[in-house]
């Protein structure tokens, strides 16, 4: 079956059939991977948006019933989902310091770090990365016990009050961003080391000879190059963030206290597998993708207008 | 300025080492507490006066966990068998061939990262319980037997390698399964170890499908494990810590061993 033996042995009325075949040999290689795709993502996400203008209990026997638009008029209207937007719109941007400020902080303070030791570090704050996200929600619950955490104690020993991390409405959602954050501050701080140490020392060197100070070359040469990768890392933040921070919802806080720590992704959630209310939990999931979709094109385009390469 | 640039290296050790302490304080902790008799539990020393393995003991009858542990490697291994196949063969689709329909494919593969899984998980469940996969370790292996980010990533891999070899090799009438498998394979070892790696590690940590599709606790994996135990053991920290350690074991020996290309294959990779 090549294509040399097939030029010599092939007949005039195997043409034909030969050629589809050739033009269906990509496809063939494509199928499983499309397979899983189209089965798993591409189809739900239309019967998503189908079921949204449905009242449906996903009970199997039960029959779906046509609402129009009533879906979305209620999410529209609840408190519950004005609520949760503006926590989700709160998670984004607790995250957004930890997953790149912070990062972008330490690899231009410590770019100029050599030595074995720098593998150490790198090796360390690496860690959180690979630790499971149950894992750290059940590591914090204890760090941050209210009667026998660490932490309490050490607050308690320097005099202060103790603090219900997962507890006081004011503070829970704080607490899930920060455990959201500790897994992604190491790694997002090598991306950027990475990214730094890929700059052309001629450049800063070309720069200090003509006069400029530290602080000059991270504002012209440092931070312009390394744009792309803080784009990149702020889009990841701002379409992810409120997902990376479901599993600590769920384990931890459950969406409380007060539905303080919900956010639009548990709310799908809570309506989907808890009230059973397929229609309202796929209204809101069109709506988010609807609003995320946006976001994605416009950080897109932005990455494209702003970045710096350097070529 | 010479005094400077020591003062910036010293302050720089200083940050790296606090940023290394606050990424591995949480995990020693873990550990340290799993070794903790019941009556230090509470004690804010850096290691127990008298480690014990009782809390590991208790673990082990409490829970399934060497099985829970077992069902995870192998869905974490089937994922990653899957993941890395169908990437390949899509891969070389769309680097071998170029076909009316192949940029629209690639796209969509591209693309499907962006689709929250919360916004699918309805109809996936009802897919799922029609199928029959609730509840099995291949209802979780199926949906997830390709990934974008595998697709992408030996995409990439086998645009780099040099076209002339496998221009030379259609001439010399090999054909395009053969040359994948003969020629292209072999050669792109290190890229291909780098995505098994990152499938497995990911594989391992998800946590939101099985969330949806496990029902009993000796059918679970480790992340829903360690869930179920956490609601019902609550406050027992000594048991706790010791099953989130067990749990997390693997990973973290695999890590030991592989620490250099861990770290390489999550940047070359990007985050999810």
């Amino acid at each position: 079956m090549t294509d040399a033996t097939v030029s010599a042995s092939s007949s005039a009325t195997s043409i034909m059939p030969r050629l589809r075949l050739r033009a269906a040999e990509p496809w063939l290689y494509l199928a499983p991977a499309m397979a899983v795709v189209l089965i798993w993502t591409y189809v739900p996400l239309l019967q998503a948006f189908e079921l949204s203008f449905y009242e449906w209990n996903m009970l199997p026997r039960s029959q779906p019933r046509f609402v129009g638009l009533e879906n979305y008029a209620n999410l529209l209207t609840l408190p519950d989902m004005r609520q949760a937007v503006i926590n989700t719109i709160l998670y984004t941007a607790g995250l957004l310091p930890l997953s790149v400020g912070v990062p972008l902080a330490v690899a231009l303070l410590t770019a100029r770090l050599g030595g074995p030791l720098r593998n150490f570090y790198r090796a360390l704050i690496f860690v959180p990365m690979i630790v499971a996200p149950v894992v750290a929600a059940i590591i914090w619950r204890w760090l941050l016990n209210e009667d026998h955490g660490l932490v309490n104690a050490w607050l308690r020993g320097f005099g202060f009050d103790t603090v219900g991390f997962l507890r006081d409405p004011d503070v829970a959602l704080w607490t899930l961003v920060w455990i959201t954050g500790w897994k992604l501050v190491g790694f997002s701080t090598l991306l950027f080391a990475a990214a730094d140490s890929a700059i052309s020392p001629s450049y800063i060197e070309a720069a200090r000879m003509d006069g400029a100070t530290p602080w000059q070359i991270v504002r012209d040469i440092r931070l312009p190059l390394l744009s792309p990768t803080i784009l990149l890392l702020t889009m990841m933040t701002i379409l992810f963030g409120a997902q990376w921070s479901f599993v600590y919802i769920n384990a931890l806080t459950g969406g409380g206290p007060l539905r303080s720590t919900t956010n639009v992704y548990f709310l799908m959630w809570e309506y989907g597998f808890k009230t059973m209310a397929a229609g309202w939990s796929t209204a809101a999931g069109v709506l988010v993708f609807a609003v995320f979709g946006l976001i994605a094109l416009l950080c897109l385009a932005l990455m494209k207008r702003f970045a710096v390469y350097d070529e | 300025m010479t005094s400077n640039i020591r003062f910036g290296r010293a302050g720089a050790h200083g940050v790296m080492i606090g940023l290394s302490l606050l990424a591995i304080f949480p995990v020693y902790w873990m550990v340290q507490t799993s070794f903790r008799p019941e009556n230090e539990m509470f004690s804010t020393g850096l290691w127990p006066a008298a480690p014990t393995l009782d809390n590991y003991r208790a673990v082990v009858t409490a829970m399934p966990i060497f099985a829970i542990i077992w069902n995870t490697v192998l869905m974490a291994g089937a994922t990653t068998l899957a993941q890395v196949a169908t990437g390949l063969l899509a891969a070389w689709a769309l680097v071998r061939w170029r076909f009316p329909g192949g940029r629209l494919a690639h796209s969509l593969i591209a693309l499907s990262w962006l689709v929250p899984f919360q916004v699918v998980m309805i109809p996936n469940y009802v897919l799922a319980t029609k199928l029959g996969l609730l509840d099995s370790i291949t209802g979780l292996v199926v949906p997830n037997a390709a990934a974008a980010i595998a697709v992408l990533v030996l995409y990439n891999a086998m645009r780099g390698f040099p076209r002339e070899v496998i221009e030379a090799a259609r001439m010399d009438g090999a054909s395009g399964f053969r040359t994948l498998m003969e020629i292209v394979v072999p050669n792109l070892r290190a890229p291909i170890a780098s995505i098994s790696i990152l499938c497995f590690i990911s594989a391992w940590n998800d946590y939101f499908w099985p969330l949806l599709l496990i029902r009993r606790i000796e059918n679970s994996v480790v992340q829903i494990g360690l869930q179920f135990f956490m609601t019902q053991e609550g406050n027992d920290w000594g048991l706790l810590m010791a099953a989130a350690t067990l749990a997390s074991l693997p990973i973290f020996l695999i890590y030991l061993a592989l620490q250099r290309q861990v770290v390489q294959s999550f940047m070359k990779s990007g985050i999810r």
